[in-house]
């Protein structure tokens, strides 16, 4: 087998040119499969850093009351239960941030900009202070009970300067109108499209506004020691408050059979309503009990699509909507990671991935063609050569083998090259800026591409290649083993 | 005929009864009015219907026009709301069944839950504008006084919510002397801060001694210059059919 292997290497090596192409074809195909892969692998990583930033946490907790209409609102008036949850399931709370938040209107002499406001403990939050960094203003002037701290691209879309004076617009928890008085205390850096969620007031006026008391709040966030722990977390930290307090549960993922049954029903419920539209279109008698026969329809189907749950719905909006359906007294409490919040994300890993997998494929659908033809020419070429080793001995697995070498390390090669070349250009793009006020922050690591490969996915890849390559040489080396010694000295080729 | 003279007696036995409260100065009961001011516009025993169009303003940007046709029947909390214009929005709809709210989309045949306390196709007006008033279900008088709305003398009704369902948590009317009619209405947020004011310069009766406001000015008291100014057209009392008030009324509709 070594001596094999010794003149595959050396028939590879004296046909250069040709098989720097076949392997630089493969190296192209692994290069662009690479690069993929790692912003894949970057992108979900990076995603949940800067929303575990945002919102200041990994793993959440939220509270909810029902009104005596059957309103749900989010609050939390007393987090006893939650802390000693928290001490019980071994989560630190020393970057605990408890905040309350608003979806308001922000006005400035006739200018309006719809924002997302915290309110937080300004002077207790420690990560918020290392975080927020002021390009404008500063922490002194947080002093004031009204202060607010604006982006930069809101502030420039209002033209408000630090030190003004702004009106707010929202709704108190209960859902009634309120409006409030900001001061402009500070400008914070640009976040691109996060610009319209990145305020901060002090949570105490902001639960003014929004008719809740000094001391409540909305939701805790919690930062834990890494970001890959904050499942285990969460999943400790659920039992723990599930035996102080009720917790909403998502019911466990629809089976496949519950699925193919709600799909059926949304294609029964499609076909009545067109056969009602049909029938009104032409004046039926039978026009209403159509029109009555696809409502119940579309009834049954929304009901069967909603038990299932929505696939374009994250893991919290699932949770959320439980508050609307659920009837419970007191408060009940949402646990909650930030992988929760970004589902949705994972879905769109997945798919990247699985795009990943057809592209390679489709790529080397093309590069073997091209080994196929050259294996059949090398075949060619080598007639005598075969025809003389066969002379002297070799039997045809042998014959065949050398070919399979040949494309095998060629397999090697071309997937070591690629590896080599999407590290490169992985480091030179990841030395680019893009700074953090671009559409794109969040996709980026401190205003940087990064990349993460997944050592299963490159491995994939790899014998996914490999087996493609060999496949491609296989009927050349077939036909190269099955030439008879004899006839193969006689070709003139 | 009989409809007519049946009409004409109960505005003129409503008026009679309210005469001696109208006829001084002498503060009237301020329960007794509020009642009024939602009895007027209640049309409990027959069905409410008419066209608003609003035409609302706003600084920088062009003038909007909604049209939209009210079906109200009060006796069974039912109110559907078909919108005419613009264009963009025409088939949408909204639909009140008891305690559920909801509004059709007709590109997606959709239903979705929806809130009174919307503001309608972006205008100032919000849904629960047009819905039948249950004031003192809602709202406890907080302090009465006196005032005047240009040339006419008013009684001014502060009113505090007392329940949390409404929009605003503070309201102010401004009562005609002479009648029973709300010349103007401030609504304010949970800490006292105006927020709109609604003028009601003309009101039309629509028989059965039941007035609605057939014109209203609504001035957004927050975001200066943006106003909304609705004009109701083709009131009628007339019984409606009792399809109007169904989901399916609105997915046939289009």
């Amino acid at each position: 087998m070594y001596t094999l292997a010794k003149i595959a290497f050396r028939n590879l090596n004296r046909q250069k040119k040709r098989s720097f192409l076949l392997g630089g074809a493969i190296a192209f195909g692994i290069f662009i499969v690479t690069l993929i892969n790692g912003f894949a692998g970057a992108f979900q990583a990076n995603v949940a850093g800067n929303m575990a930033q945002l919102f200041a946490g990994h793993v959440f907790v939220e509270g909810s009351e029902k009104t005596a209409k059957g309103k749900a609102i989010d609050i939390i008036r007393d987090d006893a239960p939650v802390m000693a949850a928290f001490a019980a399931a071994g989560i630190s709370t020393e970057y605990v941030a408890k905040r309350s938040y608003a979806n308001a209107t922000l006005v400035f002499e006739g200018k309006k900009a719809t924002q997302n406001i915290y309110g937080a403990d300004l002077e207790g939050e420690r990560f918020l202070k290392d975080r927020l960094l002021f390009k404008e203003g500063s922490w002194e002037n947080l002093r004031d009970e009204r202060a607010l701290v604006l982006s930069e691209g809101v502030a420039k879309k209002l033209k408000v300067e630090v030190g003004d004076r702004l009106l707010v617009q929202l709704k108190t928890v209960t859902g009634q109108n309120n409006v409030g008085e900001f001061v402009l205390a500070g400008i914070s850096q640009d976040m691109g499209l996060f610009s319209s969620m990145l305020a901060y007031a002090h949570r105490a006026y902001v639960n003014e506004l929004l008719d809740i008391g000094p001391d409540e709040y909305q939701m805790l966030g919690a930062l834990v020691d890494d970001l890959t722990k904050a499942e285990l977390r969460a999943k400790a930290l659920q039992p723990a408050l599930a035996a102080r307090a009720p917790v909403f549960e998502l019911p466990p993922a629809a089976t496949r059979a519950e699925k193919a049954a709600a799909a059926k029903l949304a294609k029964e419920a499609k076909a009545a309503r067109k056969k009602a539209d049909e029938s009104k279109a032409a004046g039926a008698a039978t026009a209403e009990a159509d029109d009555d026969a696809a409502d119940d329809a579309e009834e049954a189907a929304a009901a069967a699509k909603s038990a299932n749950g929505s696939p374009m719905q994250s893991r919290y909006q699932k949770l959320y909507k439980l508050a609307k359906k659920e009837t419970w007294e007191g408060t009940k409490y949402r646990v909650f990671t930030i992988n929760d919040l970004l589902s949705q994300i994972e879905d769109l890993v997945k798919v990247l991935n699985i795009a990943s997998v057809y592209i390679l494929a489709v790529l080397f659908v093309i590069i073997m063609v091209g080994i196929t033809n050259t294996f059949r020419m090398i075949m060619y070429e080598r007639i005598k050569e075969i025809g003389t080793m066969r002379a002297v001995g070799m039997q045809r697995p042998a014959v065949r083998n050398l070919f399979l070498l040949e494309a095998g390390f060629l397999a090697v090669a071309g997937t070591l090259a690629g590896w080599a070349l999407s590290a490169i250009a992985m480091a030179i793009i990841s030395i680019f800026d893009f700074g953090t006020s671009t559409v794109f922050a969040l996709l980026l690591k401190n205003g940087h591409l990064s990349f993460a490969v997944q050592a299963p996915h490159a491995i994939g890849g790899f014998l996914l290649v490999l087996v493609l390559t060999l496949l491609a040489a296989a009927l050349p080396a077939r036909k190269a083993s099955r030439l008879e010694p004899a006839a193969a000295l006689r070709t003139s080729m | 005929m009989n409809k007519l003279i049946r009409g004409a007696a109960a505005a003129l036995l409503i008026l009679a009864g309210l005469a001696p409260a109208f006829a001084q100065d002498a503060a009237p009961d301020f329960r007794k009015l509020v009642e009024t001011l939602d009895s007027i516009d209640d049309f409990t025993g027959s069905d409410f219907s008419g066209v608003f169009t609003i035409v609302t303003d706003k600084p920088g940007k062009r003038q909007e026009v909604t049209q939209v046709r009210m079906f109200r029947r009060d006796s069974k909390e039912q109110f559907l709301m078909l919108m005419l214009l613009p264009e963009a929005s025409k088939g949408q709809g909204y639909l009140k069944e008891g305690d559920n709210f909801w509004f059709y989309d007709p590109t997606s045949r959709k239903f979705n839950h929806s809130s009174m306390k919307e503001a309608l196709n972006d205008s100032e007006a919000r849904n629960d504008d047009f819905k039948r008033k249950k004031t003192l279900e809602e709202y406890d008088i907080a302090k009465t006084g006196e005032g005047m709305v240009g040339k006419f003398p008013v009684w001014v009704i502060d009113l505090k919510a007392k329940t949390n369902d409404v929009s605003y948590d503070m309201v102010t009317i401004y009562v005609r002397k002479d009648r029973p009619l709300v010349l103007k209405q401030e609504d304010k947020s949970v800490n006292g801060r105006l927020m709109r004011t609604t003028l009601f310069p003309k009101y039309a009766d629509v028989g059965k001694g039941k007035f609605f406001p057939s014109q209203m000015l609504i001035v957004d008291e927050i975001n200066t210059g943006e106003k909304s100014q609705i004009t109701m057209a083709e009131l009628s009392v007339a019984k409606l059919p009792d399809k109007v008030f169904t989901k399916a009324f609105l997915e046939q509709t289009n």
